[in-house]
């Protein structure tokens, strides 16, 4: 009876001392770990290999500050090389064998929707960034939490701006032939119908096409003087290297998948004077300029290299998260932490506005800017 | 009629490209019967190296042309030696699977030596734009136009006239007849991987100069193996005419038609063609396909 005792208040102890230890995986009284699948080969790693690098700063500069209530933070990523069946064989992984605390990411919209499911039944404290679209926020999940905008909005927000810039004017469209150009088109659409834009070219590519020669051409002899470019990176770029072939130059949109610097490069002069649609600070502005100077220290030269816009909206997913479990003070816990991720309120990071979440609210719902293209220094400004 | 040029100028340009990535896959049929799958992998490595050349000294146009083609020289010979050579004598079945992973091994490496961002190589030349009667075409589009006549004339008087030509085609036709007559495979085999390499490594550079580098480059790939199916999988010089017609029919289903149309066209054409010739307009008729 006495060794019962013994074993019985031992156990307690243990449990008093480590409550969190016990009740959720992934924190130890030094550690905790936070995990992450994104695709870091193929195409796609553009935005994972960014966005991974967002998370590091984040983390290392938690870490550099002594961590989260005296816990180191360690971060476990993983490649799905943009793979659906591997986005979700990875997010299991770190969940189950690595058995980390909290997820950061993830991959592209159509893997993040795929491994809601997964997400959902575990229960583990999510912060997504890489994709926002609507299905991961509606339904509201009570442990995911979405930081960004929709693309949808992103579209009509640059839609409405360039038809209210160049009012009866004609337009021209080009989208990707799946989900990503759905939403664009829906976006541009309901433009369309609100504000009765006469549109005189719309076209859709097969996603992976290099060569826009005809489209352009097309789009050429439609006199369209608006032109929406629905491609993402290397599309929008053929694009405009073809209209500056066929020496045409109609007033240009694209989105914030492609809104990186290196593309402005790559068009040339072409790209001068394009509009563009984002809700992360550009960095050619302060507070770009800010956070380049705080990475900098914070990562290697190659990943220096590597940021782009998605290294912003990494680094404010993890900044929200981290604030949230440092909020749960000592004892760490997975509800505590989704608590308190509700709880967020107008949280700075430094690289977009504000973000704020509330109870059932799982979406920042981030301020758009419009921003336009300069080819001289190349970088895009914010139009006032 | 503008219009019509436009087009017409724009799908050499392109159908070239695919052209001169279709015969380096013919070339290693014709030597070994083995599809090669990692031929766009291949072409996209050979332009990624051109353009680190490019990047990291002068940028000259000579000196990034020879080490390209030394590169794709290395990068054929290795792949034979160290990958394919083992393979000999292996079912059809295991080799082409084994290309298939070496392709898999050649995307992934873009990432790990170099990054996910697009780049453009720039060798001062190639990216102008000249204008003749309101049609615009790039420099590097007519130099790659150019480029696949010469070529294509060039392997025709190589197969024809060459000893190594006559060689290959010997091995080709019948690799045991070939060895009792002193041809060693082996090596017909190696410079047939070498060739393919540097044919196909020469799309891949006028590819990056006419449009820009990215990992996706290895999709060329999959455009190209339609064009050689078209011209005859053992067609050198059909599989270069193919890529033409594919970059034609790409560039006028999509100009009059619609943009949808422009990848399917190829396509349906290939299914034509080969519902009434098996094997490929200029190719032989007893030929195995994988």
């Amino acid at each position: 009876m006495r060794n019962h005792l013994a074993t019985v208040s031992l156990l307690t102890a243990a449990l008093l001392s480590g409550g969190a230890l016990a009740a959720d995986p992934g924190v130890t009284d030094t550690e905790i770990l936070i995990g992450d699948v994104e695709p870091l080969t193929g195409p796609p790693a553009l935005l994972g290999v960014a966005a991974s690098i967002g998370h590091k700063i984040a983390i290392a500069e938690a870490n550099n500050a002594g961590g989260i209530n005296g816990r180191k933070i360690k971060y476990v990523l993983e490649d799905d090389g943009y793979v659906t069946a591997r986005t979700i064989q990875g997010v299991k992984k770190v969940i189950e064998v690595d058995k980390v605390f909290a997820m950061l990411g993830i991959s592209g919209s159509g893997q993040s929707i795929a491994v809601m499911p997964v997400l959902e039944k575990a229960g583990i404290p999510t912060v997504i960034d890489v994709a926002p679209v609507k299905l991961l926020w509606e339904p509201a999940r009570k442990n995911v939490f979405v930081v960004g905008q929709s693309y949808e909005e992103g579209i009509i927000h640059l839609v409405n701006y360039l038809a209210d810039k160049n009012p009866g004017k004609t337009w021209g469209l080009i989208t990707q032939d799946d989900d990503y150009g759905i939403t664009v088109r829906d976006g541009f659409d309901s433009v369309v119908k609100a504000k009765k834009l006469k549109v005189v070219y719309s076209g859709t590519y097969k996603k992976g096409q290099q060569d826009f020669s005809s489209d352009m051409l097309q789009l050429k002899e439609s006199r369209a003087d608006v032109f929406l470019a629905g491609g993402i990176i290397a599309e929008n770029i053929a694009m405009m290297k073809e209209l500056e072939k066929l020496n045409v130059k109609p007033v240009t949109g694209i989105f914030w998948p492609g809104r990186i610097e290196p593309v402005l490069k790559l068009m040339g002069p072409a790209g001068d004077g394009i509009y563009a649609v984002d809700y992360v600070e550009p960095f050619a502005g302060e507070a770009g300029k800010a956070f380049l100077e705080k990475a900098k220290p914070l990562v290697t030269e190659a990943e220096f290299k590597g940021i782009n816009r998605y290294t912003m909206t990494g680094y404010a997913a993890a900044k929200v998260l981290i604030a949230a479990i440092e909020r749960c003070g000592k004892t760490v816990t997975w509800a505590c932490t989704i608590s308190e991720l509700e709880k967020t309120k107008n949280v700075e990071t430094g690289v977009m506005a504000p973000i704020s979440f509330g109870p059932g609210v799982r979406f920042s719902n981030q301020k758009l800017q419009i921003m336009q293209a300069d080819a001289a220094t190349l970088s895009f400004k914010p139009v006032k | 009629m503008q219009y019509f040029l436009q087009l017409l100028i724009s799908g050499l340009a392109i159908g070239a490209i695919y052209g001169l990535i279709a015969m380096g896959f013919a070339v290693i049929y014709k030597s070994t019967g083995l599809v090669n799958f990692a031929q766009g992998e291949m072409t996209m490595i050979v332009a990624y190296i051109a353009w680190t050349v490019s990047t990291t000294g002068s940028g000259n146009i000579l000196v990034v042309s020879l080490a390209a083609i030394l590169a794709a020289v290395s990068l054929g010979l290795v792949i034979e030696r160290v990958v394919m050579r083992p393979m000999l004598g292996e079912p059809v079945f295991a080799t082409v699977m084994v290309t298939i992973g070496l392709a898999v091994i050649l995307r992934s490496s873009i990432n790990f030596i170099w990054d996910a961002y697009p780049h453009g190589l720039d060798i001062g030349v190639g990216r102008g734009i000249v204008r003749v009667g309101g049609i615009g075409v790039r420099t590097g589009q007519i130099a790659v136009i150019a480029t696949l006549l010469l070529l294509l004339a060039a392997i025709w008087a190589f197969f024809r006239y060459s000893k190594t030509g006559v060689a290959m085609r010997a091995v080709a036709a019948d690799d045991r007849t070939a060895l009792l007559m002193g041809i060693s495979a082996t090596r017909v085999h190696a410079l047939a991987w070498a060739a393919s390499s540097v044919i196909a490594g020469i799309g891949g550079v006028f590819f990056a100069l006419s449009y820009d580098l990215s990992p996706a480059m290895f999709q060329l790939g999959l455009k190209a193996f339609p064009a050689t199916i078209l011209g005859g999988l053992d067609a050198v010089l059909g599989s270069g005419i193919g890529g033409l017609l594919i970059g034609l029919t790409e560039n006028f289903a999509g100009g009059y038609i619609g943009s949808g149309m422009k990848e399917v066209a190829g396509f349906a054409m290939i299914i034509v063609v080969l519902m009434i010739r098996p094997f490929g307009l200029f190719g032989e008729r007893d030929i195995e396909r994988v």
